[in-house]
């Protein structure tokens, strides 16, 4: 027996080719309203580079060159992108750039800069990663919700914080550097080398500290029914200090 | 003719000034009435005592000046009942400010006796007020370094969340749904964290932990709204 016949797999054949057509041709129109500009800028070999975005995507990568790439994917050519030099480095400020022009949707912003740069990156949602940072200061605040993720961060200052979303720090810290997480809701998680030193204050939720193996009985105490744990870890010389309202922190031996 | 008839023209009669017709009538009054003859005498006494005593005293500069102050003072008393005696309609305290009050030594005492027991009672009671204002036990907060309680403080920022808050308000129409969500997604977050701490402080007034999560989740609450208002 023939499920279709000649005549019903016909007008069948018809429909998918229209659907087809409408699909690429809506996909492309997207593509169309999406706008992409990429921009080059000189730089030393200590850069400062600071972005406060609205809404989107952040991601830092490092490169051999002395220069900065701004990469930026716009939802919509209502938004503007006016990249500012100073004498350190570069400053982007969408915030300011986008007053008053209502909803621009969401930015996504790729940038690539030398290695030995510091980055303070700053958005109200979405998710910001920054990778391979050596410079002095890596700091990355999302106001709402985003995941952070700093991957081999060797600064001497490091800041992150989000109300709702995960922080994840792959990274060491530095002697004398000072080091703080911060999130609302989000499980916090460092992932650190075995050798590292430094003085720890975190606080969370009862039972949702996880010191792995780097916890040690004699350096360390628990405060506020196990609320708080503070103490030395290695030689203690780096301050780290990690809040979480709700959620988990977790330690990792690298 | 009565004797206070007579009795009035004693004095022209000791003065010697009577007319005689009159004279010879007082006369004869005076040898059947001796109240009559007494007051004569008294009279002629005070007459004769006056006139030995003529130009000691010094005189009065302006006698009738004097009798006319004297006189308007005389006036004004009987002119001023409106003083001592209030309107019916007047108030309390109206009649309490203008009554004339006279008190004796026992009662004096009394009064001030009243008013230093009531002084002393009023400064005890206010005493026992602050220290009980003060005191961690009785507010259910840990009075800070600075002196202000937790409660004043998260009192302060209620006050200072609630102003970005009502900016916050009056943009948020001029969001995106989806802005709006995660807003308020992520303000409720705070929230919790907020209600959490005091419900924990108010069972331990001296937890540390929960104190540092209630101000650091009061100031990001604050830094939230602050950076949303102008969205």
């Amino acid at each position: 027996m023939k499920l279709f016949s000649s005549n019903t797999r016909k007008p069948v054949t018809i429909l998918s080719a229209v659907s087809s057509i409408l699909i690429v041709l809506a996909a492309s129109s997207f593509a169309l309203a999406q706008q992409k500009v990429s921009r080059r800028f000189p730089a030393g070999k200590n850069v400062r580079f600071e972005l406060k975005n609205v809404t989107g995507t952040i991601t830092v990568e490092t490169w051999q060159r002395d220069e900065i790439l701004v990469t930026a994917l716009m939802d919509t050519r209502k938004a503007t992108f006016n990249p500012r030099q100073t004498e350190t480095g570069l400053v982007i400020d969408i915030v300011g750039d986008n007053r008053g022009r209502g909803d621009i949707g969401d930015m996504n912003f790729k940038i690539q800069l030398p290695a030995r740069s510091s980055v303070d990156l700053e958005t109200r949602s979405g998710q910001i990663s920054v990778s391979n940072i050596q410079g002095d200061l890596v700091r990355a605040h999302i106001w709402t919700s985003g995941d952070i993720q700093l991957s081999g961060v060797n600064a001497s200052r490091v800041f992150a914080s989000n109300t709702s979303g995960d922080i994840f720090f792959d990274g060491e810290f530095a002697s004398g550097g000072t080091y703080e997480f911060k999130s609302g809701r989000g499980t916090i998680s460092l992932q650190l080398p075995a050798n590292c030193g430094f003085h720890l204050v975190a606080t969370a939720p009862v039972k949702k500290i996880s010191m792995g193996p780097f916890w040690d009985d004699t350096k360390m105490k628990l405060l506020g029914e196990g609320r708080r744990i503070t103490g030395d870890v290695g030689d203690g010389r780096a301050s780290v200090t990690i809040t979480n309202f709700q959620g988990e922190i977790k330690f990792f031996r690298r | 003719m009565n004797c206070e008839n007579y009795q009035i023209l004693l004095s022209d009669l000791v003065d010697g000034t009577l007319m005689a017709e009159d004279c010879a009538r007082v006369e004869v009054h005076l040898s059947s009435c001796p109240d009559c003859v007494g007051a004569r005498d008294d009279l002629r006494v005070i007459i004769d005592f006056c006139r030995e005593q003529r130009g000691r005293y010094d005189a009065v500069p302006n006698e009738r000046a004097m009798w006319l102050r004297i006189s308007n003072l005389i006036e004004a008393e009987k002119s001023s009942p409106a003083r001592s005696q209030a309107p019916g309609e007047a108030g309390w305290w109206f009649r309490l400010m203008n009554r004339s009050w006279q008190l004796s030594f026992p009662q004096l005492a009394g009064l001030v006796s009243a008013i230093v027991l009531v002084v002393a009672i009023a400064t005890a009671f206010s005493v026992y007020r602050l220290s009980s204002i003060a005191s961690p036990q009785v507010a259910g907060f840990v009075p800070t370094s600075g002196g202000a309680s937790i409660e004043d403080r998260y009192q302060q920022r209620q006050q200072m969340i609630a102003y970005w808050n009502q900016r916050v308000e009056l943009n948020k129409a001029r969001w995106n749904p989806q802005m709006r969500e995660t807003f308020d997604r992520n303000m409720s977050v705070i929230d919790a964290a907020v209600t959490d701490s005091m419900k924990q402080l108010s069972q331990n007034p001296h937890d540390s932990v929960s104190e540092d999560i209630l101000n650091d989740a009061l100031n990001d609450k604050v830094a939230l709204l602050k950076e949303f208002s102008d969205l």
